[in-house]
């Protein structure tokens, strides 16, 4: 092994590596090994290949990164193992290591280290892209398409929903005040994700709108960008993914508590200050900026405490049959698995039907489902069959990554379920 | 020894797809449960069907490659490691669950499937397989088979080889033999599924599998005790069963493992005690509920405190401690050597203090947990292999307790097997004209000595 060759940050997280016991728990569970049935896709195999690299009895192939990235991060085998083994820090931190020594691949160096950083630009290159999108793609279903020719490096086939003519950012003011005859409680500043700024911008609006009749005050700050989870949870970029932290971190001071839409950016943010810390001063601020962060469901229930009367189904989604996919990144990494569930139970003009194993992984996870397409399809397979044995009308859940993934794999199968995010439910 | 000749033509046989030959996969079947044996293969195939295997046996035993085969790859023997390379077969890809019948009460399935996922299915049928080695979320069912693998329940129920009515096994030379039957009765000539029920992989390779089953108990009920001194814990065993109540578990924790319970029990009472045992019964209502008085009232005698578990969920949170406690030693050391005998029942107690003072007198962390309902213990020394003063003195002492076993009338494994794990002490525990026979069956089988070679006995030289 050269001597070129550190592994810093895999190092930082070596007493979770040292946990395992190979005891082979964590087959059970694994979304990935369900399918394959290989043990590199399994914590164990991905533990074992990890001490490998440690002791130089393998090197940083092609092939080792192609296993480490055969992971969707969803936490059920740490869930799961009786020794607490953190298989998603381990792999989080060797993709780390993988990109340090050996660079980024393209396109992703050119998407992540250029693109996302730029909110502004990023929007714009997203908005060409949706120009193609509809010129070069047949329109499928109402507003979903193929892929756009931009986003096409990304996917295989894949339906998604189109990208908004116009973004967030550019639909709603920076401050939004609750109205004149209601008291304001709190003032929380809204993380609005990619997803929500570029494709999604009508939940936004919803959200806003939902806060501030509850007396919460709305600052969206203009200078957000990419929580970042792509780029250092997903392809182990650190170094740009602490910029984009950073960047983060000084567009919400000043505000009671940052809300978010998305369970994978709360948790990638909130997971700053393990993986991207690097100084005491980060450590110090990261910590607080994580403190701040509650999930939208979480702020709702835990804070605003609001009573079910708050909660207005929109017209036409009274009398439906509603049932919850849980994120991995909201039930497994935030530990919020009740308050959306009390939510929902809560309302009278809906019916609430819980589906089997409705915290196992979607198969989105971002990146993942890039590499290993076929791979994330057959996972949301399984899901697609809970989500049918409910004979729900509406999938609701709480991260617009996991609202994709659903979208495609439904409307793959032809089945007739609406996806949307649990506060799109409201008027 | 494996070109790129003989992985083209297993590609031929089984599909590019269900070959692996990358060396970080073949890196991913260098081990099993265990932590002082690896040995990487030359490449890793996953037949999903019978002929299959057959077609693969018969390539290898013409070309002479080693065939290590594996399921899950739980085991803690070594077993499933290739320690001569070659090929790793592979049936977790013949996971199919063939047939369940309520009417005859078996169900015949492929040698993949994992035991957990067979009990879900039984159960939502109303019915039950007991056997349930505490790998029962990985472990898969042919080795399930292959191992003659035990578990908690096994107090009441017994061992897997009580279960199994009929085999398919592909033989060394690829021929495919069905023994047994449906039938829980069957006179026909030797019970030859016997031999490969335990075989450990090294006579055939079992392709499907029926089982008998069990109607599902109707009810359960946990009792929790908790004893200040293992020798009280051990004689409160005896006199359950001594009363003639024969629960469906008893299991044993030592204070290593209190940390699972924080929480569950009192923190004063784990503090300064030294054993919890689990005790499950089973059965019809009237039943559980008259078995659970006797035990309660017998635990009082001894233990400091005996709980009823209040519902199924906290049952279930202390079957989760009791299950963690291999993994949960395993993960605060380097290396932990664990041994699987069996003792007769009543000399429980003897064995533990015997063993603790072998452990003191070599200065090595213990704990043991287990079976005690059987007798099935798991001592588990806490070591280094890196250390090899330290290393050599948990040797050592697990040498003695093995013989302690052996002397007070038990065995060397109880459920593990002998793999490579356990080799060494072979000799010790069976009689050498026993040895003889297996090495001549051996020879008939798999004259070739192609399947899991190096395994169980310790090989002469000339092998």
């Amino acid at each position: 092994m050269s001597s070129s060759v550190k592994f810093e940050q895999i190092d930082r997280f070596k007493e979770d590596l040292d946990k395992c016991t190979k005891c082979g728990f964590c087959m059970s569970s694994c979304p990935v090994y369900q399918e394959e049935k290989v043990e590199s896709s399994v914590a164990r195999g991905k533990i074992m290949l990890v001490r490998a690299l440690l002791d130089g009895e393998l090197t940083l192939t092609d092939e080792m990164a192609k296993q480490l990235n055969k992971c969707t991060l969803c936490m059920t085998c740490v869930e799961n193992c009786p020794a607490s083994t953190q298989l998603h820090t381990v792999v989080t931190a060797a993709r780390a290591d993988k990109v340090k020594n050996k660079g980024l691949p393209f396109p992703y160096n050119f998407i992540f280290r250029w693109l996302l950083p730029r909110r502004r630009l990023f929007g714009w290159t997203v908005k060409i892209a949706s120009w193609f999108q509809g010129i070069f793609m047949p329109k499928t279903e109402g507003t979903i398409r193929h892929l756009s020719m931009f986003l096409s490096a990304l996917g295989k086939g894949r339906h998604i929903p189109q990208i908004a003519p116009k973004f967030l950012r550019q639909s709603i003011p920076e401050v939004n005040k609750p109205p004149e005859d209601v008291k304001t409680t709190y003032t929380v500043g809204y993380f609005t994700g990619c997803m929500t700024d570029f494709v999604f911008p009508e939940l936004g609006k919803k959200i806003v709108k939902f806060l501030t009749r509850n007396g919460v005050e709305v600052i969206v700050p203009r200078r957000q960008g990419c929580c970042g989870a792509p780029v250092f949870l997903g392809a182990g970029d650190f170094d740009t993914g602490r910029k984009m932290a950073d960047s983060n971190v000084r567009a919400f001071k000043n505000v009671d508590y940052i809300i978010t839409d998305c369970a994978t950016c709360a948790s990638a943010m909130k997971d700053y200050v393990k993986y991207l810390a690097d100084t005491p001063e980060r450590t110090r601020e990261y910590t607080e900026y994580a403190a701040k962060i509650k999930d939208i469901t979480e702020f709702l229930v835990d804070i605003l405490k609001l009573p079910p009367s708050a909660y207005k189904v929109a017209g036409e989604f009274r009398g439906k049959k509603v049932t919850w996919h849980e994120p991995c990144h909201l039930g497994r990494y935030l530990g919020v698995k009740e308050q959306p569930r009390k939510i929902l139970k809560s309302l009278p003009d809906i019916e609430y039907i819980e589906m089997p194993d409705a915290d196992r992984c979607c198969g989105m996870a971002g990146t993942f489902s890039i590499n290993f397409y076929d791979l994330s399809r057959k996972i949301a397979e399984k899901k697609t069959d809970s989500i049918n044995v409910t004979g729900a009308d509406i999938v609701v859940t709480d991260c617009p990554g996991c609202q994709i993934q659903l979208i495609d794999g439904i409307t793959r199968k032809g089945m007739p379920q609406k996806v949307l995010h649990i506060m799109d439910l409201f008027e | 020894m494996i070109t790129q000749k003989h992985i083209d033509q297993l590609r031929r046989i089984i599909g590019g797809e269900n070959v692996l030959t990358t060396v970080e996969e073949l890196l991913s079947y260098s081990y099993d449960a265990t932590n002082m044996w690896s040995h990487m293969p030359d490449v890793v195939v996953f037949p999903t069907n019978t002929e299959h295997i057959a077609g693969i046996l018969q390539f290898a035993s013409e070309n002479e490659i080693p065939v290590t085969p594996r399921g899950g790859g739980t085991n803690v023997s070594g077993g499933s490691i290739p320690i001569k390379g070659g090929i790793v077969l592979c049936t977790t890809r013949m996971n199919r669950i063939i047939d369940i019948s309520k009417n005859n009460l078996n169900a015949t399935v492929e040698p993949g499937v994992v035991l957990q996922d067979f009990q879900t299915v039984l159960a939502e049928e109303g019915l039950f397989f007991p056997p349930d080695p505490q790998s029962f979320a990985g472990c898969t069912m042919g080795g399930v088979v292959a191992e003659n693998s035990g578990g908690p329940s096994c107090l009441k129920y017994g061992v897997t080889k009580q279960y199994v009515l009929g085999l398919e096994v592909v033989l060394a030379d690829g021929r495919v033999v069905k023994l047994g039957g449906l039938t829980p009765k069957n006179r026909t000539g030797y019970e030859l599924m016997m031999l490969f029920t335990g075989s450990e992989g090294t006579l055939g390779v079992i392709s499907k599998i029926t089982l008998r089953l069990l109607p599902k108990p109707k009810t359960n009920q946990t009792i929790v005790a908790v004893f200040s001194d293992v020798a009280e814990a051990g004689e409160t065993v005896s006199d359950i069963i001594a009363a003639a109540v024969l629960p469906s578990k008893v299991e044993f924790v030592d204070n290593w493992t209190f940390e699972k319970f924080r929480g569950l029990l009192p923190d004063k009472i784990l503090d300064d005690s030294q054993v919890i045992l689990l005790i499950q019964v089973d059965g019809l209502p009237e039943t559980v509920s008259a078995e659970t008085g006797e035990i309660l009232a017998i635990c009082k005698d001894n233990a400091r405190m005996v709980r009823v578990a209040e519902d199924p969920a906290e049952a279930e949170k202390y079957w989760e401690a009791r299950s963690a406690h291999f993994s949960d030693i395993s993960s605060r050391t380097h290396t932990i050597v664990n041994e699987d005998v069996s003792v007769p029942r009543d000399r429980i107690a003897d064995f533990i203090r015997t063993s603790q003072e072998i452990a003191k007198k070599y200065d090595v962390p213990i704990s043991f947990a287990g079976h005690v309902g059987d007798g099935n213990f798991h001592p588990v020394v806490l070591s280094d292999s890196r250390d090899k003063e330290h290393f050599g003195r948990a040797l050592k002492c697990v040498d003695e307790i093995i013989e302690t076993a052996l002397s007070l009338g038990g065995v060397l494994s109880g459920e593990h097997g002998i793999g490579l794990e356990k080799q060494r002490f072979l000799k010790k525990a069976m009689d050498p004209a026993a040895i003889d026979i297996m090495k001549q069956i051996k020879n008939l089988l798999d004259p070739k000595h192609i399947l899991n070679p190096g395994k169980i006995w310790e090989e002469s030289p000339h092998e």
